[in-house]
């Protein structure tokens, strides 16, 4: 945003609700003030260092080591306990936080990068007579895929794929960027109309460098919001995935951890069980509240009160 | 004749036991894709098709050993001296069940002809049959009337109906297992009318002449109801082979005499998941479960012998046995990464690699963490169950040993860097990805890198079988129930023309062994026989063709107010005729 090429219309309209730079200030200011917001960006911080040390080795390294007995209790040894084959609990858990960031991360930037591209096109050529066919495509796109039973489809998709590593994100990519689709639709369709983008069509500016430079640029409050939604459904959907076996395959991850507890609670052992839903309760506890933070500190209704 | 004065006498008191609508809620941790007897390719469509269909043969419900006993069969066959002609009769006025395939509705009698037209279908190519294995080049024409293009009207010289009840069977040449075969789903009889009319949905809408007829099925269950017009033949437990030391406590004693089937209507519900079918069987909605492995800590009071603990030996009866068939991982000889290779350095060194793996393999540890430790453990591919097995087999092939292992690698020239990246194939469920991360475990003991053993994950048993069957599988674990108790059903398995898509998964191929096996196929139970049984176990072993193998053993629990001793040996499901409501009422009511 602080190209001096975004800038040149930008700041002729300084006072427009849409120029990014002082709300991007206030929406800071905003999220200092909001606890809850930084609780749950501290709860993300941590899991975040903590997936950093499983990227880099230091953490986790030895999740698929059976070198317990079975079922052990928590120990030095074995903070958590041991799983059945005896493997450590603990370092199971902590290595699921690489698969929950990388298809997390994965599925919410692709998705939201498919979102907006898809729906600022559909807002732009909404009504603009002789492409109006772009916008009525992309809607019907979304409306087929959006009237699919949302795990139903991602199931289907990883079923059929199954096998294929990158199954579980294209499955979720081709439905979490309808959502994003929609509401950048709108916004497109409400910026098109603003006075520097008329400028910047009366100066002959080509069509695909107004959508990149000015309409695409004020829709980041929206993009930002939806990726950090989209990564925490992205998440919650591998773990139900990985838990029906359509998931994870060579890794190990919550989901696949809760599916062994399924056995192991009936026989009196929890630790599985309780580590597994605890760390993905407190992940997603952590990116909602930031998720809810974040949006009221982008929503220019809640900045104007 | 005898019979059928035994049927008028007892004909008051086949309604139920006690006067009332009785049903059997049996468990099952897999489900039928397929009804129809050409397509009964696993034991759960197998205990279906042998209550919805007549066999010829079955098994004595409670004699153990297994004996074979005449199901729609008369007697047992007259053989020729020389073994190749069996004559059999079949039961007159049998009918199959009512249903619209027939003439007004009404089922007509069953005959010799509807025994042969079911044999023929398997080699029939529309059919899709699944089970013409059994009889390929075992009877005369019946491979050329399929080369000639399958013409039902064209007679098959070794298959034939002498009359409206009698079957000749010619053989090529000996085939000592031939009875085995008419006892399974596969030898099932279907009318032809039912083919015309069902087509491929023949396989939801079953027309037999068995002691039950379908009321619904889908992936999540089965209905039967009783087929009242099942022939009325009482219940012997002199006959059925009863052993009052042994089965006394199952209460069967007061069926003697009684018109099976016992039960109004048999619910069977498919439930994988261990949990939620132990759940189902605890809160009272089973009458039957064969308990998860998870549960025996629960279950078991002790292990040698199992013991029931005694809060739940007051509702359930109980039953431990291992069961007729074992699991073994094999190699795709197939796969020139691991298998054969043309060329002979790099297939001895192929073959020092599975040697390595399978040294490497911890079989005390997979039978602790899998099975509870009750499994047993043996060496090679003839099960425990097996006349032929031999208990004092050399164990040398299943003890781990590491060093061994590590030696063939490194005088084979493998190391971490030149190793193949293994795949291992399975349906995608928690044990079976905890078998393989075991598994990697294992191999990591001997320096194989973690990073070289891969997953090849399936949804359903059906696409992996699917794949292993197109030879697309490196390594595959598979569970075997044999059809019959002789081990020539296990050892065939190996056998070289046997290879996928028929029943030799590992592609394996010995000269001398397959020179055995064609020898011994002929021959009928005896020393020598047994002898070469055990000689082939010895080269699979030595050519280190799988990781084998383990019998597991089955808790199966059922509730103590049925009078009955269900079975899942040698593709099972005969006995849900005999199950009964018994005279001992269970001590907690709260279940039923």
């Amino acid at each position: 945003m602080k190209s001096p090429r975004t800038l040149t219309l930008s700041t002729v309209f300084a006072s427009d609700p849409f120029e990014p730079g002082p709300k991007g200030s206030r929406a800071w200011y905003k999220l200092r003030q909001d606890k809850a917001g930084l609780f749950g960006l501290a709860i993300v911080a941590i899991f975040l260092v903590l997936t950093l040390g499983v990227f880099f080795g230091w953490l986790g390294q030895g999740w698929s080591v059976a070198g317990g007995g079975r079922w052990e209790p928590v120990s030095v040894d074995h903070w958590l306990g041991t799983n059945l084959l005896g493997q450590d609990i603990f370092q199971r858990a902590v290595f699921s936080l690489r698969t929950a960031f990388e298809i997390g991360l994965v599925v919410s930037l692709l998705s939201t990068l498919l979102g907006a591209l898809l729906g600022v096109l559909a807002g732009w050529y909404n009504g603009e007579p002789g492409r109006t066919w772009v916008d009525g495509g992309i809607l019907w796109f979304m409306g087929v895929l959006d009237s699919i039973p949302f795990y139903l489809f991602v199931a289907a998709v990883a079923y059929a794929l199954q096998g294929w590593p990158w199954a579980m994100h294209i499955a979720m990519v081709a439905t979490f960027w309808t959502t994003t689709g929609r509401l950048i639709r709108a916004e497109a369709m409400r910026i098109k109309s603003r006075e520097f983008v008329l400028s910047a069509r009366a100066i002959g500016l080509p069509t695909r460098l107004i959508l990149l430079r000015h309409v695409l640029p004020n829709t980041l409050h929206i993009l930002l919001v939806q990726a950090t939604i989209a990564f925490v459904a992205a998440i919650k959907t591998e773990v139900i995935l990985s838990f029906l076996g359509l998931g994870v395959q060579d890794s190990v991850s919550w989901g696949l951890m809760l599916a062994e507890s399924t056995q192991e609670v009936l026989a009196g052992h929890f630790n599985n069980f309780l580590a597994a839903s605890l760390m993905l309760f407190m992940l997603l506890l952590g990116f909602n509240l930031l998720a809810d933070a974040l949006q009221d500190a982008f929503d220019p209704r809640q900045a104007s009160l | 004749m005898l019979l059928a004065l035994g049927a008028c006498d007892g004909g008051e008191q086949t309604a139920s036991l006690e006067g009332s609508y009785t049903v059997y809620r049996h468990s099952m941790d897999g489900a039928p894709s397929n009804l129809d007897p050409a397509r009964a390719s696993n034991i759960y469509a197998n205990f279906l098709v042998v209550n919805l269909y007549d066999t010829l043969y079955r098994y004595k419900y409670l004699a153990r050993p297994y004996e074979l006993e005449p199901n729609l069969a008369e007697h047992l066959p007259q053989v020729s001296v020389d073994g190749l002609t069996y004559t059999i009769r079949i039961k007159p006025g049998v009918h199959f069940i009512d249903d619209p395939v027939f003439r007004e509705g009404k089922g007509r009698p069953v005959s010799a002809r509807d025994f042969v037209y079911s044999i023929k279908r398997h080699f029939d190519p529309e059919t899709r049959a699944e089970g013409a294995w059994l009889w390929q080049n075992r009877i005369v024409g019946l491979d050329e009337w399929k080369e000639n293009g399958a013409d039902y009207k064209q007679e098959v010289t070794g298959l034939r109906a002498l009359d409206d009840r009698t079957i000749q069977i010619q053989l090529i040449a000996p085939y000592p297992q031939l009875l085995h075969t008419l006892t399974q789903g596969f030898s099932a009889i279907v009318p032809p009318e039912a083919v015309a009319f069902y087509g491929k949905e023949l396989a939801v809408h079953p027309v037999g002449s068995g002691p039950y007829r379908l009321l619904s099925f889908n992936t999540a269950s089965a209905v039967m109801v009783r087929n009242t017009g099942f022939r009325q033949e009482p219940f012997s437990l002199k006959n059925e082979g009863f052993n009052p030391a042994l089965q006394s406590m199952y209460g069967l004693e007061h069926l003697e005499g009684l018109l099976p089937p016992f039960m109004d209507r048999i619910e069977v519900e498919f439930i994988a998941e261990d949990a939620a079918r132990w759940n189902a069987f605890i809160a009272g909605e089973l009458d039957f479960v064969k308990a998860p492995v998870s549960q025996f800590d629960q279950v078991l009071q002790s292990r040698d012998p199992p013991m029931l603990k005694p809060a739940l030996a007051d509702d359930f009866h109980f039953q431990a046995s291992l069961e007729s068939g074992f699991v073994h991982t094999d190699f795709n000889m197939d796969d020139q990464r691991i298998g054969y290779h043309p060329d002979p350095g790099q297939n001895a060194r192929n073959k020092a690699l599975r040697c390595a793996i399978t040294k490497a393999f911890d079989w005390e540890k997979r039978n602790e963490i899998f099975y509870y430790g009750m499994g047993q453990v043996f060496a090679g591919i003839i099960p425990p169950v097996a006349p032929e097995f031999d208990p004092d087999q050399d164990k040398t092939a299943i003890s781990r040993d590491l060093i061994t292992a590590r030696h063939l690698l490194r005088s084979h020239g493998w190391n971490a860097g030149n190793l193949p990246d293994l795949e291992i194939g399975f349906t995608s469920s928690v044990t079976e990805r905890q078998m393989f991360e075991q598994f990697r475990s294992f191999m990591a003991d001997i320096g194989y890198p973690r990073d070289k053993i891969h997953p090849l994950t399936f949804a359903t048993y059906g696409d992996y079988a699917q794949a292993y069957l197109n030879r697309e599988v490196m390594l595959m674990t598979i569970g075997w129930t044999m059809d019959y108790p002789d081990a020539e059903n296990t050892i065939q398995l190996f056998y070289g023309p046997n290879a996928s898509p028929g029943s030799n998964t590992a592609n394996y191929n010995n000269e001398e062994f397959n020179r055995l096996y064609q020898a011994s196929s002929t021959m009928s139970s005896s020393p020598i026989r047994t002898t070469m049984y055990r000689k082939m176990n010895r080269i699979v072993i030595e050519d280190c063709v799988t990781i084998s193998g383990i019998s597991r053993k089955l808790i199966l629990l059922w509730n103590r107010d049925l009078a009955m001793l269900p079975d899942r040996s040698f593709l099972g499901g005969h006995f849900f005729r005999f199950a009964g409501r018994g005279e001992i009422k269970t001590k907690n009511k709260a279940r039923r």
